[in-house]
């Protein structure tokens, strides 16, 4: 009675070994960390030209642009199921890691460009007319003046995007077959159907899927809390 | 100006070509299949808006799904952000526990939703479960009940997993609270107004508008719940907890029917659109983020 209150007695390790055991909990976390660091680094870095672009330049079709990308907010990831599926396999590109990173990519574009944009409209021109007259050009003021000012914004989104990777569920298991290429969410789930009665090995991989998550997000919380807010405050 | 032009189309390539290859290219697929009788191994068959028509009038598991997403969507609009209202409330004061609470009540907006899922699985397990185990000890020595696998209580049980975790409401409503200026609250001070009614008459009409935002995350989310779903339920029994992307799910990669899936997914956007409009109708946001 009331063991579920208590602690246990002797605290052991058994259930984590035998859970790496059981699951190819190692390949998982490996995928998970390749596919969570490329997938943030690309997207913070090839989307932050799009939207230092869409906050500092004039060009007939900026409006159409801004659109284009806040279209991802309307857009359940759900319903793009079954297309992206077909689209992700006409590519060559399916049970790939690869795969993964691009929509991921995808999916964190809208809020990335949101966040970045709005910081970048906050810094003050001055700094980028100073850099052109010290005859710096478009790609080296971006580079060298822009980017590290911005760095606080860069964190938000990374931080982010780092967590739709680590944590996503559906396209992992839709886009990915076997084992060679599924992310830590999945091993959950792996679990779920196939080792149902061994509920210490499920617990421990409950517990090494959710600690990655939990730390960067108390490390980085400042980060998390002002990029959510910046964004959505402003009004 | 030309230079400055070029620029401009180097810097944006690289997002346009996710766009296009992330929702442009699917999304022209959705819409343009969701016309046709389409399964794995043959040709899309032009049907017209048969799938339409098919999935309202006869088909039971879609109709329940919709229904399910909807009350969700109206549960999640509702209690979820006045709970989230409500702690910002009592966070604001900034007592000693206030960032404690903050980020301990943030933890499960911020783990892996199938890890959510396993957990209330657990927590909720008949026979070892923490919820069993505790009403065993209390009262009834043989209370046995199987909360996720019984139709009367798994739809409840469901929800539980994301209804009350309202901390991203919390730290929106939070960062707009701190930009009240002082002046106003100590002029309802000054006029007598005690902290409930500072906060009913004075706060929470200034904040209106992020509580829009709050709610247009909060309904929108309700689309996109699949993972906890398929770690608890996977939309039963029989079809008590299924929602509209199980269903997609269901019917695109378990029966391979392409084309009704897709039916689906465009009632899903459909529905996403709906909501949003009557939000921003609802909380007179002229112009809002999304």
């Amino acid at each position: 009675m009331g063991g579920s209150f208590g602690l246990p007695q002797v605290p052991k390790f058994k259930n984590y070994i035998t859970a790496f055991k059981l699951a190819p909990l190692a390949k998982f976390y490996l995928n998970s960390i390749i596919v969570a660091v490329s997938a943030t680094v690309l997207n913070t870095s090839l989307l932050s030209m799009a939207a230092y672009v869409l906050a500092r330049t004039d060009f007939k079709a900026k409006n159409f642009f801004r659109m284009m990308f806040a279209v991802g907010l309307l857009i359940p990831g759900a319903s793009l199921l079954q297309p992206l599926y077909m689209t992700i396999k006409q590519a060559g590109l399916y049970d790939n890691l690869l795969s993964l990173i691009i929509v991921y990519i995808g999916f964190g574009l809208p809020t990335t460009i949101y966040v970045l944009s709005s910081y970048f409209s906050t810094i003050p021109r001055e700094l980028e007319e100073s850099a052109y007259i010290d005859g710096s050009g478009f790609f080296g003021t971006f580079l060298k003046i822009i980017v590290p000012v911005a760095k606080p914004a860069f964190g938000t989104a990374a931080v982010l995007e780092f967590l739709l990777c680590w944590n996503e569920f559906q396209f992992a298991l839709t886009l990915t077959t076997g084992n060679k290429n599924r992310t830590i969410p999945l091993a959950l789930y792996y679990f779920k159907s196939q080792y149902a009665s061994d509920y210490g090995a499920m617990f421990a991989a409950t517990v090494l899927v959710t600690i990655p998550s939990i730390i960067v997000y108390i490390l980085l919380q400042e980060q998390v809390v002002s990029g959510l807010t910046a964004g959505a405050v402003k009004g | 100006m030309t230079k400055s032009l070029k620029w401009i189309i180097v810097f944006l390539t690289p997002a346009t070509l996710i766009f296009l290859f992330v929702y442009a290219i699917p999304i022209a697929i959705l819409f343009s299949t969701s016309f046709t009788e389409w399964s794995i191994g043959l040709a899309p068959r032009f049907i017209g808006i048969k799938n339409y028509i098919d999935l309202v009038t006869k088909d039971s598991d879609f109709i329940k799904a919709s229904i399910n997403t909807g009350l969700w969507i109206l549960l999640q609009s509702t209690i979820h952000v006045a709970l989230g209202v409500l702690c910002a409330l009592i966070l604001a004061r900034k007592k000693f526990y206030w960032k404690f609470t903050r980020t301990v009540y943030m933890l499960p907006n911020i783990v892996s939703s199938a890890a959510l899922g396993m957990m209330f699985l657990m927590f909720f397990n008949p026979t070892f479960g923490a919820v069993n185990s505790f009403i065993r000890l209390i009262g009834d020595k043989n209370f046995g009940h199987n909360w996720f696998l019984s139709s009367n209580t798994a739809f409840f049980t469901v929800t539980l997993i994301w209804l009350p975790f309202a901390a991203h409401i919390t730290i929106l409503v939070l960062a707009e609270m701190s930009s009240i200026p002082a002046s106003i609250l100590e002029a309802a001070y000054i006029d007598g107004a005690g902290e409930f009614q500072t906060s009913v008459r004075i706060v929470l009409p200034l904040m209106h508008r992020i509580i829009g935002t709050s709610t247009l995350l909060a309904a929108t989310s309700m689309l996109q719940k699949l993972d906890v779903i398929m770690m608890t339920t996977s939309g039963g029994p029989g079809n008590t907890t299924l929602n509209l992307p199980m269903y997609v799910y269901e019917t695109a990669l378990r029966n391979n029917d392409f084309g009704r899936a897709n039916t689906a997914g465009v009632y899903m956007i459909i529905i996403g659109l709906v909501v949003v409009k009557a939000i921003n109708w609802i909380y007179r946001m002229d112009k809002s983020y999304i």
